[in-house]
């Protein structure tokens, strides 16, 4: 009986974490396909936003030369002329994650251990920015892979500095690939 | 009853001594804390490593938010902040990070003991004059749960902790 809870179990997160790739890719694929620049990026604020609690899932857009980040949970407006630095990077997490990916680590049989090898990539946009005051912020972003050099440029040419300039798209494309990540040196 | 009176004062010098360790081992622990008003918070530099840009201002953020919890601070000011100009007793935090190791989420998940992650930040609390009054080596470090960038919160934990235990109010 436990054995055949156990199987049910591992079953159902396999097609969970399996459907959680899927409709992923299906939105990156939709992205690459032509999508409008214009429209709100769905992101999580990692760090750093003043006004907005720790990893909250939001909107964020370009508007006005003004970065705005948009959730239930609260709002945030950065000038883009306050952006010191704008860099670009890529992860991965777990397909499944949150409350229900800490479950999943204790699933019977190893489950969790095999649910870990699921994972979806991760674009990361790293920004800078100067208060009123002068004090230096610095906040982190995750977002669809392919959104945060468009983003980034969007940031430039509203008036956001970089350190690192952005790179061509097929170069951005094949760095994306090998897991490149900028720097600070 | 001669047996029992000898036991009974073994067992009392015992006591004895562990009462004397245990004093001496609190005095050792309570060191004269630098007295300071605020700190300011410069951001983390690394020289010679390749740090990525997200670890480098999730440490620095991290660090910020620990020491408004945790350091007893009354003022905890950023890197740049105009209003530290007339701040007296002001401590300035430089870190350097010295090692960086990224390890993969994904082995901690599925081997349990590979792909930690590891960093260590080299603190300096300078006075308003410039002189060094506290220099630490701290390591921040995610072994089993947690995506790579928890390692930047454990870090920050502890340098709030050395703040806590270095520096008191004034």
């Amino acid at each position: 009986m436990v054995k055949a809870v156990g199987i049910a179990l591992v079953c159902l997160l396999a097609v969970a974490a399996f459907s959680n790739t899927a409709g992923y890719q299906g939105a990156t694929t939709g992205l690459q396909g032509g999508p409008s620049r214009e429209d709100p990026i769905k992101s999580v604020d990692v760090i750093g936003l003043v006004g907005v609690k720790d990893k909250t899932a939001g909107m964020l857009t370009v508007r006005a030369a003004k970065l705005h980040f948009a959730s239930p949970k609260g709002t945030a407006d950065i000038d883009a002329t306050s952006i010191e630095d704008v860099l670009t990077g890529n992860d991965s997490q777990r397909a499944i994650h949150g409350t229900a990916g800490t479950i999943s680590m204790f699933g019977p049989y190893g489950s969790g251990r095999f649910l870990s090898l699921f994972r979806s990539k991760v674009d990361i946009l790293t920004i800078q920015y100067r208060d009123a005051d002068g004090g230096l912020h610095g906040a982190i972003f995750t977002m669809p892979p392919g959104e945060s050099e468009p983003l980034k440029k969007k940031l430039l040419a509203a008036g956001a500095r970089t350190s690192i300039p952005s790179q061509p798209s097929a170069e951005a494309s094949s760095t994306e690939a090998s897991g490149h990540t900028e720097a600070k040196p | 009853m001669r047996h029992f009176s000898r036991t009974l004062t073994v067992v009392c010098y015992m006591i004895l001594i562990v009462l004397a360790a245990v004093a001496l081992h609190a005095d050792d622990r309570s060191p004269s804390k630098v007295k300071a008003s605020a700190i300011k918070v410069e951001m983390v530099q690394s020289e010679g490593i390749k740090l990525p840009a997200e670890f480098q201002v999730a440490l620095y953020e991290n660090m910020i938010q620990q020491l408004k919890k945790k350091s007893g601070f009354a003022q905890v000011f950023r890197d740049g902040d105009r209003n530290t100009r007339d701040i007296p007793h002001l401590v300035v935090m430089r870190s350097t990070v010295t090692s960086f190791k990224e390890g993969s989420e994904r082995k901690r998940q599925v081997t349990t003991v590979a792909g930690a992650t590891s960093i260590t930040v080299h603190c300096q609390f300078r006075d308003s004059s410039g002189n060094v009054v506290l220099e630490r080596d701290i390591n921040g470090k995610v072994r089993f749960f947690g995506a790579n960038l928890k390692a930047t919160y454990d870090f920050a934990k502890r340098a709030a902790c050395v703040a806590h235990d270095n520096f008191s109010s004034m």
